[in-house]
């Protein structure tokens, strides 16, 4: 407690002692005395009732700070893959003005080939980065030039703009609050709340007599009870909101005030007010403080509001149901107006402002957001990873800095890929509109960072997760880990073994039968195991997968990506197995990253609340493949896409050359939509089912990979360009007799192989030196 | 008893493996520039420093910024790997030094270096066998 604090506490405790003891001389020996005495023990007794009861609303209110979390914060250099647009959309996230001289913080000029801004400052995980004027060059899809201010223009090896906050975790079970700290609240709100609502603040005692002797007038003369109420007042009737107004309420919002303003100071009871007053309604939801009405009303934090929209919200304290200017904008305007002009008056603003602010429109958005962040399926995935580390109360409360991997860009490119693709498909599959729902998760390939999540086509929603939570049948999907399982097997499987896809029907006691079908209802005999997966062969698959061991098939599943146990079932080598898309996600991650598992993560680093360092959650990496398999793997995935079941990806970009690895995944009765691939800096998983779990008529190439491909064509991705590990030899292999054979022969491809696995014989059409060669080396061998 | 003197010994063989002149740890890999790009080397600077001054984890932040740049670095997986070993993670100093080679193609001295660094922290969790067959798979990398 402050000694301010303290020494009024004291002298209010003395006051009230000399008035006990002068009350008790002045009573001595008179029979009045026990009933007096008895008085003074219920007063205090009420008195420290009413003191308890509004410490304790106001205490339940005033500590609960909740975490803010933050996107990624945009890293600028040169060569960065940033264009002139890109950028601009970052600082609109951020709210930046533009001005003709950006000198102020969070301001900037656009130009032809250029933005010059000055960033805001920023506490950063790692300390503290000033404000900085800056000049950013662009050519094309890049960053060309950074440069400093002034004379000489110093170059800029590399910065950070300052991170888009994307929400917070809030107290109460709706999370959707916006509690805001005192420093973070603009002055003119405060200025204008003291001129309307309580000119005498701080200087009062909580109550205020001139403005108390004037409602009670006006309440004596039956005007009604009403008015006078100072900004602590309406806190404690804010605390305890019913709609009585008696006078005893009255008296006792006074005691309560009197009492709010013996603990706390000026400024807490200020913050607390600007987070507690009501503002406004939502169908059920009660729009309590100023951050949340921001958001409510203008659909932007408070700190971005403008002065004639800051005035509004002021106005609406008096009445936020008569004022509201959705539905009354004439009664809001000129009560707006009429604070613009208080604020006028007192000199806070000058009179060219006034004039400016007067003639606005109200600027509130027509129809109100839902809830207070963009990224409802993302702050999910992040409460959950938060969770694991921290009591649910600290998140809520110890007002934490959280920065997470989100890139707000790759996000809206993922939504509207997803939104546009769903309509369209629907449109063409003739399905019900909305029918369809789905899922994509976009993490970056070597790091394993959670760019982008979308957890519904309604990307606003805050309800079901498909993401994170719909866990579906994965079908083909799961062939990776099938085919892998025989690669690391190279004394029996490479890429062009022969596997059998004839019928095929498995007997097991206690179990109907399991007779596996191609796609295409037909049996394809013997084909090389790089076709099998490169069409998605089932047949053959499934014999692969039981000559290996459906528990090893299982094994590798798990050690890829899945954190728990899944159950093994001959099926299982089909894809039976129920997985998220998230939990797709990491798996392919695993394959993308050379066998390298790098656990997916959505938060770096995590600050107390005035940017102490707490957590960082560092990159982990660890192989739980081998290099070589899972190269070959890779290289018949990139087979997938340039001549198998991914060769429609071609429609939205030119996949084959960039080296994009997937896989199509399609499950009984076109239930179930997947796609999962990577380019060289992006791994990506789409799913497209019904939440009813009815067939869509989609295919994994005619569903989720149209999604994929339009999301990727936008991401512009970086090829895939696996570099051959140790222990891998390329060999030209001929097909009609699947021996080692050369350019000449028709239709020869070249192979990978593990060192020693490849055919030993060479064909006939090889060129004879080639021949000799063979013979020669064998020889030796 | 025996394994500790053992791991001891080969502890200090590894650091001596490197190369005589330089300080402990350091190899000749170490004094090569590790990227072209501005950025990245800005950062690598930013991590050394850090970690000279004893900030680890700002080392690693600093390090992790720079790979988001340059994913495919070979060298600046091994510096990651050189922080994580400083930091006593021997595990993920391991790890990492492996994701380095996954990435390091033909550069062989890189690779022996980066097997150099699997033996100190296989030899630091006492893991001697370990640490012997990655020493001679650094000498194999070097002849």
């Amino acid at each position: 407690m402050s000694t301010y604090r303290f020494r009024r506490l004291n002298a209010a405790v003395a006051r009230f002692a000399a008035l006990a003891r002068s009350s008790w001389r002045a009573l001595r020996g008179q029979p009045l005395r026990i009933a007096a005495l008895l008085g003074v023990l219920l007063l205090s007794a009420y008195l420290l009732y009413l003191d308890f009861t509004v410490r304790d609303a106001f205490e339940g209110k005033k500590f609960a700070l909740p975490a803010r979390v933050y996107a990624r914060a945009l890293e600028v250099y040169p060569g960065a893959k940033i264009s002139l647009n890109d950028f601009t959309g970052e600082l609109a996230r951020l709210a930046y003005r533009e001005s003709p001289e950006p000198r102020e913080p969070g301001t900037f000029r656009r130009e032809l080939q250029a933005i010059e801004l000055t960033t805001r400052e920023f506490q950063f995980w790692d300390g503290p980065q000033p404000s900085r004027t800056l000049r950013v060059r662009f050519d094309g899809k890049r960053v060309s030039a950074v440069n400093g201010p002034g004379e000489g223009k110093a170059a800029v090896d590399i910065v950070r703009i300052e991170p888009p906050l994307i929400g917070g975790i809030y107290p109460g079970h709706n999370e959707d609050r916006a509690l805001l700290r005192l420093d973070q609240v603009p002055p003119a709100l405060i200025e204008a709340l003291i001129a309307v609502e309580d000119r005498k603040f701080y200087e009062h005692w909580g109550v205020d007599p001139r403005g108390l002797a004037r409602a009670a007038y006006k309440t004596v003369t039956g005007q009604g009870v009403q008015g006078g109420s100072t900004i602590t007042q309406q806190l404690v009737k804010n605390f305890f909101l019913t709609p009585e107004r008696t006078l005893t309420r009255k008296f006792n919002e006074m005691l309560m005030s009197f009492l709010l303003e013996l603990h706390y100071d000026k400024n807490e009871i200020l913050e607390t007010y600007i987070n507690e007053i009501y503002l406004g309604q939502d169908a059920n939801r009660a729009i309590h403080g100023f951050g949340l009405a921001s958001h409510f009303y203008f659909d932007r934090p408070l700190e971005q509001l403008e002065l004639h929209q800051l005035a509004l919200l002021v106005a609406m304290v008096k009445g936020p149901s008569y004022y509201d200017p959705r539905r009354h904008p004439e009664r809001a305007l000129a009560r707006r107006n009429l604070v613009l002009q208080e604020l006028a008056r007192h000199e806070r603003i000058s009179q060219e402002q006034f004039i400016a602010h007067k003639n606005q429109p109200l600027g509130v958005v027509p129809r109100a957001p839902v809830g207070t962040s963009a990224y409802p399926a993302f702050l999910q995935l992040v409460y959950r990873q938060l969770r694991r580390d921290y009591q649910e109360s600290d998140l809520r409360s110890e007002g934490l800095k959280v920065f997470t991997t989100l890139d707000p860009q790759a996000q809206a490119l993922a939504e509207t890929a997803l939104a546009r693709r769903l309509a369209e498909l629907e449109r063409i599959h003739r399905l019900p509109a909305k029918s369809l729902e789905a899922a994509l998760v976009v993490t970056s390939t070597q790091h394993g960072e959670v760019q982008a999540l979308v957890g519904g086509r309604d990307p606003r929603f805050s309800g079901f997760n498909r993401a994170l939570d719909a866990e579906r049948p994965v079908g083909s999907l799961v062939k990776p880990a099938v085919y892998l399982a025989a690669l690391e097997q190279p004394e029996q499987y490479t890429l062009a073994t022969l596997l059998d896809d004839s019928k095929l029907v498995l007997r097991q006691r206690g179990t109907d039968d399991w007779e596996p079908k191609n796609y295409d209802k037909q049996f394809h005999g013997e084909v090389p195991l790089r076709l099998a997966l490169v069409h998605s062969y089932n047949v053959s698959t499934a014999r692969l997968g039981l000559a290996l061991g459906v528990d090893l098939v299982v094994d590798r599943l798990e050690r890829l990506g899945v954190d728990r146990r899944l159950t093994a079932h001959a099926s299982s080598v089909l894809g039976t197995n129920a997985l998220s898309p998230y939990e797709v996600a990491q798996i392919y991650q695993t394959i993308a990253d050379g066998g390298f598992r790098t656990p997916l993560r959505a938060i770096r680093e995590i600050t107390t609340a005035d940017g102490r360092p707490l957590q960082r959650y560092p990159l982990r990496v660890e192989q739980v493949a081998s290099a070589a398999p899972v190269y070959l793997l890779t290289r018949a995935l990139q087979d997938v896409v340039s001549e198998g079941t991914g060769v429609g990806l071609a429609q939205y970009l030119p996949a084959a050359e960039l080296g994009i690895a997937g896989k199509t995944g399609t499950t009984d009765g076109l239930r179930d939509s997947w796609f999962a691939g990577f380019s060289g800096d992006h791994v990506a998983v789409a799913w497209i089912g019904r939440d009813d779990n009815q067939p869509t008529g989609l295919t994994g190439a005619s569903g989720a990979m149209t999604v994929w491909g339009m999301l990727m064509a936008q991401l512009d991705p970086e090829p895939m360009l696996p570099a051959a590990p140790e222990g891998v030899e390329v060999v030209w292999i001929d097909p009609a007799t699947r021996l080692r054979g050369d350019a000449k022969c028709e239709g020869a491809i070249e192979l990978p192989f593990i060192k020693g696995s490849a055919p030993r014989e060479t064909a006939a059409c090889a060129g004879a030196v080639t021949k000799t060669k063979g013979w020669f080396r064998r020889l030796f061998e | 008893m025996i394994d500790g003197w053992k791991h001891w010994i080969l502890v200090g063989v590894a650091v001596l493996g490197g190369c005589a002149t330089l300080p402990p740890g350091e190899t000749p890999v170490d004094s090569a520039p590790v990227s072209e790009n501005t950025a990245v080397a800005a950062l690598v600077s930013q991590a050394r420093a850090d970690l000279d001054a004893g900030r680890r984890s700002n080392a690693a932040a600093a390090l992790e910024r720079a790979l988001r740049i340059e994913p495919r670095n070979a060298a600046l997986w091994r510096e990651l790997a050189k922080v994580r070993l400083a930091d006593g993670r021997y595990d993920q100093a391991e790890q990492l030094a492996a994701k380095s080679n996954s990435f390091a193609g033909s550069d062989r001295a890189l690779r022996a270096a980066n097997f150099r660094l699997i033996a100190d922290a296989r030899a630091a969790r006492g893991d001697t066998a370990g640490a012997q067959s990655a020493l001679d798979h650094a000498r194999e990398l070097a002849r």
